[in-house]
């Protein structure tokens, strides 16, 4: 247990060191912020293609065309039939003549067109949505094999390439997003524990007579993990102040655009703070199980 | 002033000084049959010798002879290939590391560069070794006073050690090793940058320590200080130790080390009676 004596030679020692180490601190801070930046930043862009990918997703249905030459009462038994398949959310009937008004106002100014027809080419269909959990490539490929079999359909749609396209890219970029995630984090552990090494050497004398009069490695430590853990608490800040304002200023221009709630702006902070820590923590480890130099 | 004076406390029987002993009961340091290896390079071989609680004894040999190594065993900042090193009744070999900062706690320790805090008072260095741990405040400002008084040193409390003497600043550094009542003291090469005089009143310094009853392990390849020295002598060579010898007979009572260099034998004479000591400086 400290004495008070202690506490206080932990608590001064533990600020000196930013008024002893100017320079190197400044630097371990940046870098630190500069680290969690990039981190931030790839994980927002990632959380944002998400967003993207979940509104791309709502938009994934099927348009099961049927065959004309049909009686409308064996049209009407596919509702239930498709009801039954996996993922089906709903099914809306849309008849012929209900597509052609649809196309009609599509076509805009070149609706005369139309006339020039002498019947409705457009069959009726059945527009199908999937549950939330459903609309995935893969599933909605699966109904659709399935109902490409039966014999009342003649045609199905759906904006499958965009959304194969979209997975496709979201995927890589969060693989991308990973693997430079991790790199930036050793790369910021590598530089932290550098750092705290440069501090420790100039610190070299202290460390030493501390081992020789009896002083523990945690009480060594100490002053060390605070120092980091107060240049990761001010790193985060910073890095998280510049991120909130970028953030503020996109918001505006971009419409649906995702931002980091207060509670995981403070996680990153936190995060930042483990990084300190963890550098101190490194590079103390192995320059305390050295020799004393006795 | 000689390096020689008789001993303020109870010693064994020159039988347990003998090259050769093995560890007792009595013993404060004990070394049986000791190896130690340091990547491959052998730097002790079967040491075996043991010291008493309160003995003042001087370690000597040349550079690279082994003779930090044996201090470096004692202070269990090395750790033996072969044998058992026993410091205060703690084995080497079955000691929890996360203890040692408790047996260093009783151990002070003298060095030839000083290892001074460069940017702290004097009173502030020997301050260290008690507040890391964890002496009261009101306590340790009492037990700097008192050693700091003890070396000479208290009206120079406020100084940083570049403006002090080498022989002051060595003051302070046994100042700093005494504070905390170590049971040991292990002083290396502690005269090494110091000229004769100051040496003197460094070596004069720490038999005062031992006079409170503190064993005293002291390390020098300096011939001329192991000449004048009057109590018992180890000597180390290629990791070995040659000798063990307890200097029952002072080899020279009648010069001191400044004497002895400085001053003709017939000069030296008169001058060489030694004060009457104060009292231990420690107790």
């Amino acid at each position: 247990m400290l004495n008070r004596a202690q506490v206080n030679y932990l608590a001064r020692e533990s600020l000196a060191g930013f008024s002893r180490r100017k320079l190197t601190t400044g630097v371990t801070i940046l870098i630190m912020a500069s680290a969690l930046l990039v981190l931030a930043v790839l994980t927002l862009v990632t959380l944002n293609l998400g967003t993207l990918l979940e509104t791309a997703r709502g938009g994934l249905d099927l348009r099961v065309y049927l065959r004309d030459d049909l009686p409308t009462e064996r049209l009407a038994e596919l509702r239930p039939r498709l009801l039954a398949l996996p993922g089906v959310q709903q099914v809306q009937w849309i008849d012929a003549e209900a597509a052609l008004a649809e196309f009609r106002q599509q076509l805009g100014e070149d609706e005369p067109l139309l006339d020039l027809l002498d019947r409705n080419p457009l069959p009726s269909s059945y527009h199908v949505t999937f549950t939330p959990a459903a609309r995935t490539p893969d599933a909605v490929r699966a109904v659709r094999d399935e109902v490409t079999r039966w014999d009342e359909v003649s045609e199905i749609l759906f904006n499958q390439d965009w959304v194969d396209a979209l997975e496709r890219w979201t995927f890589r970029f969060q693989m991308a997003s990973l693997v430079a995630g991790l790199i930036v984090f050793l790369a910021a552990i590598f530089v932290i524990s550098n750092t705290v090494k440069l501090t420790i050497a100039s610190s070299a004398r202290i460390i030493q007579v501390q081992k020789l009069v009896g002083a523990t490695n945690a009480f060594i430590r100490t002053p060390f993990l605070c120092e980091g853990a107060v240049q990761g608490l001010l790193a985060g800040i910073l890095a998280m102040g510049l991120l909130a304002i970028a953030g503020r200023v996109l918001g505006r221009s971009l419409g649906g655009f995702v931002f980091f709630s207060p509670a995981q702006l403070m996680g990153f902070v936190m995060f930042c703070v483990t990084l300190g820590l963890a550098g101190s923590w490194a590079a103390m480890r192995k320059y305390l199980t050295l020799r004393s130099d006795i | 002033m000689a390096t020689q004076r008789p001993p303020a406390n109870p010693r064994p029987g020159p039988e347990a000084w003998s090259s050769g002993s093995t560890p007792d009961g009595r013993a404060i340091i004990s070394f049986h049959h000791v190896d130690l290896e340091y990547e491959d390079q052998k730097a002790l071989a079967d040491v075996t010798f043991s010291i008493a609680n309160g003995e003042f004894v001087c370690l000597t040999g040349p550079s690279g002879a082994g003779k930090s190594s044996i201090l470096r065993l004692v202070a269990m900042d090395a750790f033996p290939t072969k044998g058992q090193v026993i410091v205060r009744g703690m084995p080497a070999t079955r000691m929890n590391r996360g203890r040692v900062p408790q047996l260093r706690r009783e151990i002070g320790f003298v060095f030839q560069d000083f290892r001074l805090l460069e940017d702290r008072s004097v009173e502030q260095n020997v301050a260290f070794a008690q507040l890391v741990v964890g002496v009261p405040h009101l306590q340790i400002l009492q037990n700097v006073m008192r050693v700091l008084t003890q070396v000479g040193l208290y009206d120079k409390r406020h100084r940083l050690p570049r403006q002090l003497s080498g022989g002051e600043q060595q003051r302070v550094a046994i100042a700093r090793a005494m504070v905390n009542s170590p049971k040991i003291l292990l002083a290396d090469e502690p005269t090494g940058n110091l000229d004769p005089v100051t040496a003197q009143e460094i070596i004069d310094l720490l038999f005062r320590v031992n006079d409170s009853g503190t064993c005293v392990l002291f390390s020098t390849h300096d011939h001329e200080i192991v000449k004048t020295f009057g109590q018992r002598v180890l000597v180390v060579d290629g990791g070995r130790l040659l000798s063990d010898e307890r200097r029952r007979v002072p080899v020279d009572r009648s010069a001191s080390l400044v004497d002895h260099m400085y001053r003709a034998p017939a000069e030296a004479a008169p001058t060489a009676q030694r004060p009457a000591r104060r009292e231990p400086a420690h107790a």
